[in-house]
Order: C-alpha cells, then structure tokens, then sequence
C-alpha cells in the first residue's frame, strides 16, 4: 500500500497509509504513515463498535492533515486489548500450505525470489 | 507511543517481512502533495486492500491463487460511498473475512465517514472509495495498472486525501 500511496502523491493526492505494520510500511518510503496496534483483518476496531472505527477514522484524518514532512510516522493511540480474540484467517492461506509441503520454498519467500 | 504490529502475526510471516523491511531498498525520495486546507474543508477516498468486492461484482480470484499461491490477483474494485455490509463479500485468503462481512466499516469505514461529514469534520467523501485484494507478491501490475487508474478517478472525483488501509 505504501507504494501505491507513492503513484497516487505524485500523481497530486495526499495520502496517508493506516497500517499495523508501521515499520514495513515506512520502510517503502511511504509519505505519510499512521501506526494503528489493531490486527489486520479489523483495521478500525472491532465489528459493531462504531464509536471506537469513528474514533480511529478521525483520529487518522486529523493527524494526516497535521503530518507536513514527507515520510512523518504518527502511531495512534488506539491498542487491541490484550483479552479481545485476535482475528485469524479459518484455514491456513494456500502459501502456508506449499511451503508446508515444500519447506525449501520458505528461503525463497524470505529472500523475495519468486519462482 | 511506538507500535510494533509484528506481535500480530505468526512466527514465520513475522520473519519474511521483517527480511523484507530490511532488504527494501531506501528511495532516494518521498512524493509529496501538501495538504492545505483544514480538514472540514478536505474530500477523502478510503482505499482497503482487504479484497472487497460488491456481491454484483466479480469475486477476487482465489482460484488463482490457490493453483499458484506465489500469485495474487492484483485488481480492484469502486465501491460506491453508499455500500453498506450486506452489499459486499470479502476474498482474501489471509484473514479473517468474518468481522468485515458482518461488519463493514471495522475494515472499510464508510458510515463512520458519512457520519464525520454530517458533523462537520469532514468536508466530502468521496462517490467512489476502493478495495484491492493485498496478497501481491509481485506489485508490477499493482502500481503499473491499478495505482493510475485509481488516481484518475480520484482526480476526476475532488479527492485530496487518501486513507489507505492495508490488512
């Protein structure tokens, strides 16, 4: 996402990036990054708390409007609580399960080499 | 306060992205279009990468990526401002689809938008926000195809600012 948010602020619309991989984001050289600590299947907090997804989409909009340096990194103040159910996918993704099968194949995805 | 959102992910997918942070090359510059106006006065686009898709609308390819798991289907989809949770599915094989199909706005926050327009805080929201599906290994399609697409019609809608959100 960081580096679509690079085509789209050089084709002159500000962006910022909503990510709970703040690090990888920003290591893209993404203009604007905000940290959120939610996982990532529920970005904005949990299903049926529209007071807390309000308070992360403000909270993202207001500081992205403040951020003026290309490249800033804002972490939100917003933590999953550390008793709430971490969403997880039902069934391993199909990668997981090639490289179960295949284990060699894990150096490739570390290294980046796509076969 | 620092965020460390590796804590979220297993063992094995913490240590093939950390490898990536690392390995990625520092650009030698950041684009920058500079936000001047006050944000009551700003018209925001939601970008999603959770694979959203409207039920009118074809599904995300897992078929494809389930045959070769290296690959993710690297398009998109216009969700229109007035979507709401029934309208939509979610495809994408690495998360968890359940909360945002009962939920939309925990990963697309469409409502919670309309509702900071109402108050005053928002000047628009977009008619047109979008999803892509965020399994791309290989992004060459992404931003050759999908990237400019999306700033044209971000353009052609008044958008000023994007929230992109990656899950």
């Amino acid at each position: 996402m960081g580096l679509v948010a690079r085509v789209l602020e050089a084709a002159g619309i500000a962006t910022a990036v909503l990510s709970f991989i703040p690090e990888l984001t920003a290591s893209v050289g993404t203009p604007r990054v905000l940290g959120i600590g939610y996982p990532g299947s529920v970005p904005f907090g949990a299903p049926g708390d529209a007071d807390g997804q309000r308070a992360v989409l403000r909270k993202s909009l207001e500081s992205a409007v403040e951020m003026d340096a290309p490249g800033s990194r804002v972490d939100l103040p917003f933590v999953w609580p550390g008793e709430a159910r971490v969403p997880k996918p039902p069934t391993p993704p199909p990668i997981a399960r090639a490289i179960m099968k295949r284990p060699w194949l894990y150096l490739k995805l570390l290294r980046g080499e796509l076969p | 306060m620092a965020i460390d959102g590796y804590h979220f992910l297993d063992g094995a997918s913490r240590r093939v992205m950390r490898a990536w942070e690392e390995r990625e090359p520092t650009p030698d510059s950041v684009p920058w279009t500079p936000l001047s106006k006050p944000l009551s006065q700003v018209g925001v686009a939601l970008v999603s990468s959770a694979g959203i898709a409207l039920r009118s609308q074809p599904p995300f390819d897992q078929g494809g990526e389930r045959v070769n798991p290296w690959w993710g289907d690297p398009s998109h989809r216009v969700i229109p401002r007035e979507a709401a949770t029934q309208d939509i599915r979610i495809h994408h094989l690495h998360i968890d689809p359940r909360p945002g199909e009962s939920d939309l706005d925990s990963v697309l926050p469409l409502r919670r938008l309309d509702e900071l327009v109402d108050a005053g805080v928002v000047g628009r929201s977009a008619p047109r926000h979008y999803s892509m599906m965020g399994y791309i290994l290989d992004p060459t399609e992404l931003l050759r195809d999908t990237a400019p697409t999306l700033a044209a019609s971000m353009i052609q809608d008044e958008v000023d600012l994007a929230l992109l959100v990656p899950v």
